[in-house]
């Protein structure tokens, strides 16, 4: 369940979770208070104040909630817990208007992938694409950066990963793709 | 007559819509508002216009550089022009008469003509062939003269404007609200309905202006260092500091992310202004001036630091504390949107609500607001963002924060307009109006935040991988929806002329 809520469609529902309700009681109270029953309300100030308190309270346990639960999906957090002890593949590259150039385009499935990457002239993003059109991660390069921009990603299924550029970089923008094969481990 | 009342009567076209209403003797409130006004809306037709290339150059396919050129222009001409002009116009008419001073001088002049120049050169810049998008990716100006993808000229040029629309928003627009809010005398005659800097409809445009002049001070140091050198005023080996991608970066977003902060500060601002004149009871009250005030307090304390969340995923190259900062700031801003969403709907039920056009725009754009907030605030946690970074989110985002907020002002606007221009609006056409924006507004912005789900990428000549061209096509529907009820909305003030004689002092009421 949680693999699904952070992904970009994961992403998605979260916001409509977070907006539809609003937007049905935004609609209900507008709609009563204007067109059904316009005369002012029978409840006093001071109990406004326990629907006030509950509804603070809920948004502010569904933030802590939503952001607590995400922690192990983070790349760097999960390469710091979750790589079980297998050593991580490096893969450099760089990135250079329109193209990359990757140190190593084949990877095997269920290794820890450690992706490291500098832009050269302008700012480029890398990212890699399920083959059936998600978005796994992506990264930003910015030049004249100390360390190379990193994250580290284990492929589960093997397939043809299409990498593209995120960042607008200028006319050929689009064009600046590449490709990583990912291979069952032997 | 001022110089900007006889621009505005010399306008074709929009001239006719915005003229001032000399009867009123709020010519010093309205003058340089109207022209504002008047030009943010010329701009709107202009970018509505150059919105509509991008998919024909996806639907016809066409060259990429069509599509790059208006993208840059689009989201230029939307977000400043358009849309910080409408803020300024409509934001200063209203401190004016809250506040009793005249909006004279040459600051005004100076502010209006900072931005339009501004974005005028900017154009110029961009048909030469700088096609940077609305916020530069610095360095990619200077690398496309070197690898000759655009001329240097262009870019002299370009950031010629870019300084101008800047030096507007962050120098003038800033002091024009503190010198009306701290100096200058007091005319009885100008106040339309008195507010004190304890409310929250002041406290806003206080807060905003602030905001805007603090955080975009570095922006400004960084800018006039690099707009010297590219003069050759100064060595470019005196302005290399600037030139950093890191440094121009981290100084853009840190005023680019506030800019927005601030024009919500203030739209948050005029509708707790303005909510209390439609409420059924006649009380005039919110639910609670405190809660007002503390939702405008955390979203500004929030906001500040919260940018930080646009460098999550260039790591390690930004340490870990200052993203998970910047996410945590970001939801911050969403317990500021809880507070206002309690203020606002337990203002309505306890007082009811009179359902004129003017504040149903304001609360639909409100409710956009509340959507774009949520999914600001999904994208800037950390997990998620390395999931949505650079995806059609961030423009659904962009343009859905931009758009909300005009249509808030918008709204603002149709309250304020007898004020500015003596004549009544057309409620069956308000109506219409409301109807075709919501629908079209929250389409768009829906499609475009499942686009970005769907890993389309934003800023990107081709739709046609990966079944994108789906998004696209509906982007473009809403979008024409979006542009109809524009059109609704020029055409009831065009007509706003033929249905009522000017209200000389009955527009004060």
């Amino acid at each position: 369940m949680l693999d699904y809520v952070y992904t970009g469609w994961g992403a998605f529902w979260v916001t409509m979770f977070m907006f539809v309700p609003f937007a049905l009681m935004a609609y209900w109270v507008i709609r009563r208070k204007s067109l059904v029953d316009t005369g002012p309300s029978q409840l006093q100030p001071g109990e406004f104040a326990p629907i006030e308190g509950v509804w603070l309270t809920f948004a502010f346990i569904f933030f802590v909630v939503a952001n607590l639960a995400s922690l192990k999906y983070i790349p760097w957090a999960a390469a710091s817990g979750g790589t079980g002890g297998e050593p991580e593949v490096q893969v450099d590259f760089t990135a250079k208007s329109w193209a990359y150039d990757i140190s190593n385009r084949q990877i095997e499935v269920g290794k820890p992938v450690r992706f490291s990457g500098r832009a050269t002239d302008t700012q480029h993003g890398f990212a890699v694409y399920h083959p059936d059109g998600r978005v796994l991660f992506t990264m930003l390069m910015m030049p004249g950066t100390t360390k190379p921009t990193s994250a580290v990603y284990t492929f589960k299924e093997p397939g043809k990963y299409t990498v593209r550029c995120l960042e607008y970089c200028g006319v050929a923008h689009h064009r600046m793709q590449d490709e990583l094969t990912v291979v069952k481990a032997n | 007559m001022s110089i900007a009342t006889t621009i505005v009567k010399n306008t074709p076209i929009f001239g006719r819509m915005f003229a001032v209403d000399k009867s009123t003797g709020l010519e010093e409130i309205n003058a340089w508002p109207a022209l504002m006004i008047m030009s943010s809306f010329v701009w709107l037709v202009v970018a509505g216009l150059l919105g509509l290339v991008m998919p024909a150059t996806q639907i016809f396919d066409l060259s990429s550089d069509h599509f790059y050129t208006t993208l840059t222009l689009h989201g230029a001409a939307l977000t400043f022009p358009f849309s910080f002009q409408l803020m300024m116009g409509v934001g200063l008419h209203r401190s004016g008469g809250c506040v009793g001073k005249a909006i004279t001088g040459w600051l005004p002049a100076l502010t209006w003509l900072t931005m339009n120049l501004g974005a005028a050169i900017l154009t110029v810049a961009v048909l030469m062939g700088l096609k940077v998008s609305v916020i530069v990716m610095f360095p990619l100006p200077l690398v496309g003269a070197q690898m000759g993808v655009w001329s240097m000229e262009s870019v002299i040029v370009g950031f010629t404007g870019i300084y101008l629309v800047l030096a507007c928003m962050i120098l003038c627009y800033p002091l024009l609200v503190l010198k009306m809010m701290f100096f200058g005398k007091k005319r009885q005659e100008l106040i339309l309905s008195e507010r004190s800097l304890n409310e929250p409809g002041m406290l806003g445009m206080l807060l905003a202006a602030a905001t805007l002049l603090l955080t975009g001070l570095p922006l400004v140091v960084v800018g006039t260092t690099l707009v010297l050198a590219l003069y050759k005023v100064i060595p470019m080996s005196l302005a290399a500091w600037a030139a950093d991608p890191v440094v121009f970066q981290y100084t853009f977003f840190l005023f680019a992310h506030n800019l927005m902060e601030a024009m919500a500060l203030m739209v948050a601002s005029a509708m707790y202004a303005t909510l209390p004149l439609y409420l059924a009871d006649g009380s005039r009250k919110l639910y609670s001036e405190k809660l007002a005030n503390l939702a405008l307090w955390v979203l500004l304390v929030t906001s500040v630091t919260s940018g930080l969340h646009h460098f999550i995923t260039f790591y390690p190259n930004q340490p870990a504390a200052l993203s998970y900062w910047g996410n945590i700031m970001s939801w911050g801003t969403g317990m500021g949107a809880a507070i206002s969403i309690f203020t606002i709907l337990a203002t309505i039920w306890q007082h009811g609500l009179k359902p004129e056009p003017g504040i149903i725009a304001v609360l639909v754009g409100w409710a956009l607001y509340i959507l774009d907030g949520a999914s600001a605030i999904v994208t800037s946690n950390i997990a998620w963002t390395y999931q949505l970074h650079g995806t059609m989110w961030q423009s659904g985002h962009f343009m859905t924060v931009v758009l909300s907020m005009s249509l808030m002002w918008m709204g603002v606007l149709y309250h304020h307009y007898p004020v500015i221009t003596g004549r009544k609006l057309d409620a069956a056409l308000g109506s219409l109006y409301i109807k075709l924006m919501t629908v079209g507004s929250f389409g768009a912005a829906i499609v475009m935040l499942a686009g970005g789900a769907a890993g389309m990428p934003r800023r990107f000549a081709d739709w046609h991988p990966e079944g994108w061209m789906l998004y696209g096509n509906l982007i473009l529907a809403f979008g024409l929806i979006i542009g109809a009820s524009f059109a609704v909305y020029f055409y009831n003030m065009m007509k706003s002329r033929e249905i009522s004689a000017p209200m000389g002092e009955l527009a004060r009421a």
